[in-house]
C-alpha cells in the first residue's frame, strides 16, 4: 500500500518557496482558532468572530494558486490540534475544516478572478470587490455548507437557518476586518518606519494610545451604566477618522482591529454597552456595529489613498514635464551656450600661447607671467561656473524651496543666457531695484521661467537690426510682492492672443513646442505667484512675474 | 611694424588677443565695440582688423561696411564663438579676408593676419 502511495505521489513536488508561507499559515491558523474560541460568548455555540477562515483567505490571495493546496494542507494539522482540544467529534472537526477551506477558496478564487494579481487595496474598485466577493459572497456560500454539515452530523443544537445566520455574520465580520488587515500589512516594509519623521511617529503613537484608551474605557471597563450605551458606541469614532485621514489603509485596518478586539473582549467578559440580552442578541448587535463601522471607514481610507496617489502621480508628471521642457529649452540654447563656453576657452588658449611666444622670444618677466596665469585661472573659473549652472539646470530633481534674492536670480539667469543674447547681438538693459528682493522659491524652476521669458523676448526681435534689439529687465518690490519684468522691442502680439499664449501647445514659433509659457505659469502658480503678458503695440511686448515677498529677518 | 586692431566686446578675449599679437611681434590695440573702434580709426587706421562677429548694438557684420569705407581699406579677419555656415558666407561676401572660429589657434590667426596684410599691400590704394 505504501508503495502504491509513493508511486501515486512521485510526481508531486513542493516548491521550497512555499514552505515558509505554509509554516506561517499553520501557526497563524492555530492562533486564530484559539482567538476564535476566546471570542465566543458562552453558552453561545458560535464565536462572535471566527478568524481562521479569513486568515486562510488572505494567505491564498497573497500566493499563487499553484501553492494553495500546500497552504490548505498546512492548515489541517493546525485545525485538528485546535478543534480536538475542545472535545468536538472528529467527523464534525473535519466537516468544519471543509467549510472553512471552502470559504477561503471561494473568496480567493472569486477575488483573483476579478482582480489581477497582486491583490492590493489600492483602488475603490478592488476594495469594493474584495468586500463584496471575499467579505459577503464567500461567507454566504460557506455558511450554508457549514450549517448543513452540522445538521447532517447531528452535532449541537439550533435551527438550520439560525445556524446559517450566526455563521454568516461571524464570518463576514472576520473577512472584512482580517483580510484587509493582512493585505495591508503584507505590503508594509520596515523602511517605511525608518523614513518616518519624529512628528509622524509621535502622531501614530498618540493615535493608537488614544484609541486604545477610549476603547478600553468605553467597552472593557465597568465605568458606565447601560443608559450611556449609544454614546459609548461612538467614542472611538474620532480616533478612527483620524486614522482614516492620516494613516491610510494600513492605519485604518489596524485601528479597526483594535476596536474589534476591544469590543468583543469586553462583551465576552460582560462589559461595555453590548451585553444585556441573550448571547445571540449580544453577538448580533456587536457584529452589526463592527460591520457597519468597518465597511465605510475602510472604503473611505482606500478612496483617500487612491486620490492622494493620483495627486502624487500628477505632481510627478508635472515635474517630469517641467524638466523635459527645461532640457528642450537648453537644447534650443545650445548655440548660445557653446558661444558662452568658447569665450573663456579662447581667453585661456590665447593667453597660454602668448606666454609661449614670450618664452620663445625670451622677453617674458615674472610680473607678466603672473598676470597671464591669473587671467587663465579667472577664465577657467568662469567656464567652470557656466558648466556648474548648466548641470544644475539639466538635473531632474524634487522642488527645493529656499530663500532667494530676485535680483541675484535675474543676474544669474542673464549670465546663462549671455551667449544666446550675444549671438543675437542683444545687450540686456538692467533696471533693478536697489538692494536685495527676498523671495521664497526653487532656484532652478524660477531660473527656468526667467530663461524662457528672455529667450522668447530675444526671438521676438529676430527680424530687427542689432541697434533695435533691446531687452529691458526691471525689478521692483514692496512689502507684499516682488515684481520682475522682461520687455522686448519686438512686434508685440494681438490683444486677443494674450491668454492664448499661456495655453499648452499654442506656439507662434516654427519649431516651438508651445509648452514654455504654460509651464512657466504653472511654476509661478506653484510658488504662489503670477505670470502675465502685455503688448505695447509698436513698443513690443512685456512679460511680468510677481512673487510673494519674504519679509526681512 | 603692422598695426592690428582687435574689436571684441568680451574683455578677457580682448586682453588675451592683444597680448598674443604683441608677443608675436605685432603692434596691437583693442576696442570693446564697433563705435569705439570707429572713433579711434578716424585718427589712425589699422593695417588689419580682427573683428568679433557677435557684439551688442553694432555687430561685427554691421561694422564690416564701415571698415570697407575707411581710406586704407584695412583687411578684416572675422572671429566668432558661434559658427554657422550662413555667417561664414555672409562675412566673406561682405569683404572679410578670413573667418576663424574661437578658440583660436595662434598659428591660424597669425597666418590669416599675415596673408591679409600681404594681400592688402599688393592692392592699389585709393
Amino acid at each position: 500500500m505504501s508503495g502504491e502511495l509513493a508511486r501515486a505521489f512521485r510526481h508531486v513536488r513542493i516548491d521550497p518557496g512555499f514552505l515558509w508561507p505554509a509554516l506561517v499559515v499553520a501557526i497563524g491558523y492555530y492562533v486564530a482558532a484559539r482567538l476564535g474560541f476566546a471570542f465566543t460568548l458562552q453558552p453561545h455555540p458560535i464565536s462572535t468572530l471566527w478568524p481562521p477562515n479569513a486568515l486562510l483567505m488572505a494567505a491564498l490571495l497573497l500566493t499563487p494558486p499553484r501553492s494553495w493546496w500546500v497552504l490548505l494542507a498546512a492548515a489541517l494539522p493546525a485545525h485538528l490540534l485546535a478543534e480536538l482540544q475542545s472535545g468536538v467529534p472528529l467527523a464534525m472537526v473535519l466537516g468544519w475544516f471543509a467549510s472553512n477551506c471552502s470559504e477561503a477558496l471561494i473568496g480567493a478564487a472569486l477575488v483573483r478572478w476579478c482582480i489581477a494579481a497582486p491583490v492590493r487595496l489600492d483602488s475603490l474598485r478592488s476594495a469594493g470587490l474584495l468586500l463584496l466577493l471575499g467579505g459577503l459572497a464567500a461567507p454566504l456560500a460557506s455558511s450554508f455548507l457549514d450549517a448543513a454539515l452540522v445538521k447532517l452530523i447531528g452535532f449541537g443544537e439550533g435551527e438550520y437557518w439560525t445556524l446559517v445566520r450566526m455563521r454568516f455574520s461571524s464570518n463576514v465580520l472576520a473577512e472584512i476586518t482580517i483580510v484587509p488587515l493582512v493585505l495591508a500589512w503584507a505590503g508594509w516594509r520596515p523602511a517605511t518606519v525608518r523614513a518616518m519623521s519624529l512628528a509622524r511617529r509621535v502622531e501614530v503613537a498618540a493615535l493608537f494610545l488614544g484609541l486604545l484608551t477610549v476603547s478600553l474605557v468605553a467597552f472593557d471597563l465597568p465605568l458606565f451604566g447601560a443608559n450611556l450605551a449609544p454614546a459609548l458606541w461612538y467614542a472611538p469614532l474620532p480616533f478612527l477618522l483620524w486614522a482614516v485621514v492620516r494613516l491610510g489603509v494600513i492605519g485604518t485596518t489596524s485601528s479597526l482591529a483594535v476596536l474589534v478586539v476591544a469590543t468583543i473582549w469586553g462583551a465576552v467578559h460582560g462589559l461595555g454597552p453590548f451585553p444585556g440580552g441573550t448571547p445571540q442578541d449580544t453577538a448580533r448587535d456587536l457584529q452589526l456595529f463592527l460591520i457597519a463601522a468597518s465597511v465605510p471607514l475602510l472604503l473611505l481610507a482606500v478612496a483617500l489613498e487612491e486620490r492622494s496617489r493620483a495627486e502624487r502621480e500628477a505632481h510627478e508628471q508635472r515635474l517630469q514635464l517641467t524638466h523635459l521642457s527645461r532640457v528642450a529649452m537648453l537644447g534650443e540654447m545650445s548655440g548660445g551656450l557653446a558661444h558662452e563656453l568658447n569665450q573663456p576657452l579662447t581667453a585661456i588658449l590665447s593667453n597660454a600661447q602668448a606666454a609661449e611666444h614670450l618664452i620663445a622670444n625670451k622677453t617674458i618677466d615674472n610680473q607678466e607671467l603672473r598676470e597671464i596665469l591669473r587671467d587663465i585661472i579667472s577664465s577657467n573659473q568662469r567656464a567652470g561656473e557656466i558648466i556648474r549652472r548648466l548641470r544644475a539646470l539639466f538635473k531632474r530633481g524634487e522642488t527645493h524651496l529656499e530663500r532667494l534674492d530676485a535680483n541675484e536670480l535675474v543676474r544669474e539667469t542673464l549670465s546663462l543666457a549671455q551667449g544666446d543674447l550675444a549671438t543675437r547681438s542683444i545687450a540686456p538693459v538692467l533696471k533693478l531695484a536697489p538692494g536685495a528682493l527676498a523671495i521664497h522659491g526653487d532656484r532652478i524652476q524660477l531660473e527656468q521661467v526667467m530663461l524662457n521669458l528672455i529667450l522668447n523676448a530675444a526671438e521676438a526681435m529676430a527680424a530687427h537690426t542689432a541697434a533695435e534689439r533691446t531687452l529691458t529687465v526691471r525689478s521692483a518690490g514692496n512689502d507684499s510682492w516682488v515684481y520682475v519684468s522682461f520687455a522686448d522691442r519686438g512686434p508685440g502680439f494681438a490683444p486677443e492672443l494674450i491668454e492664448k499664449l499661456f495655453e499648452p501647445f499654442y506656439t507662434t514659433k516654427p519649431q516651438g513646442l508651445g509648452l514654455g509659457l504654460s509651464i512657466s505659469r504653472s511654476i509661478m502658480r506653484a510658488h504662489g505667484g503670477r505670470l502675465w503678458g502685455a503688448s505695447h503695440a509698436a513698443h513690443g511686448a512685456s512679460f511680468h512675474i510677481a512673487l510673494p515677498a519674504v519679509r526681512a529677518g | 611694424m603692422p598695426f592690428i586692431a582687435v574689436v571684441d566686446d568680451e574683455e578677457s578675449v580682448r586682453k588675451a588677443l592683444r597680448r598674443l599679437l604683441r608677443a608675436a611681434g605685432l603692434e596691437a590695440e583693442s576696442y570693446a565695440s564697433g563705435q569705439e573702434f570707429l572713433e579711434h580709426a578716424a585718427q589712425r587706421e589699422p593695417d588689419c582688423v580682427v573683428l568679433d562677429l557677435h557684439m551688442p548694438s553694432m555687430s561685427g557684420r554691421d561694422l564690416l561696411p564701415h571698415i570697407r569705407r575707411l581710406a586704407t581699406h584695412p583687411p578684416v579677419v572675422v572671429i566668432t564663438a558661434h559658427d554657422t555656415p550662413d555667417n561664414r558666407e555672409e562675412c566673406l561676401a561682405a569683404g572679410a579676408c578670413a573667418y576663424l572660429c574661437k578658440p583660436l589657434e595662434d598659428r591660424l590667426l597669425l597666418n590669416a593676419i599675415s596673408a591679409a596684410l600681404r594681400v592688402n599691400a599688393s592692392r592699389p590704394k585709393r
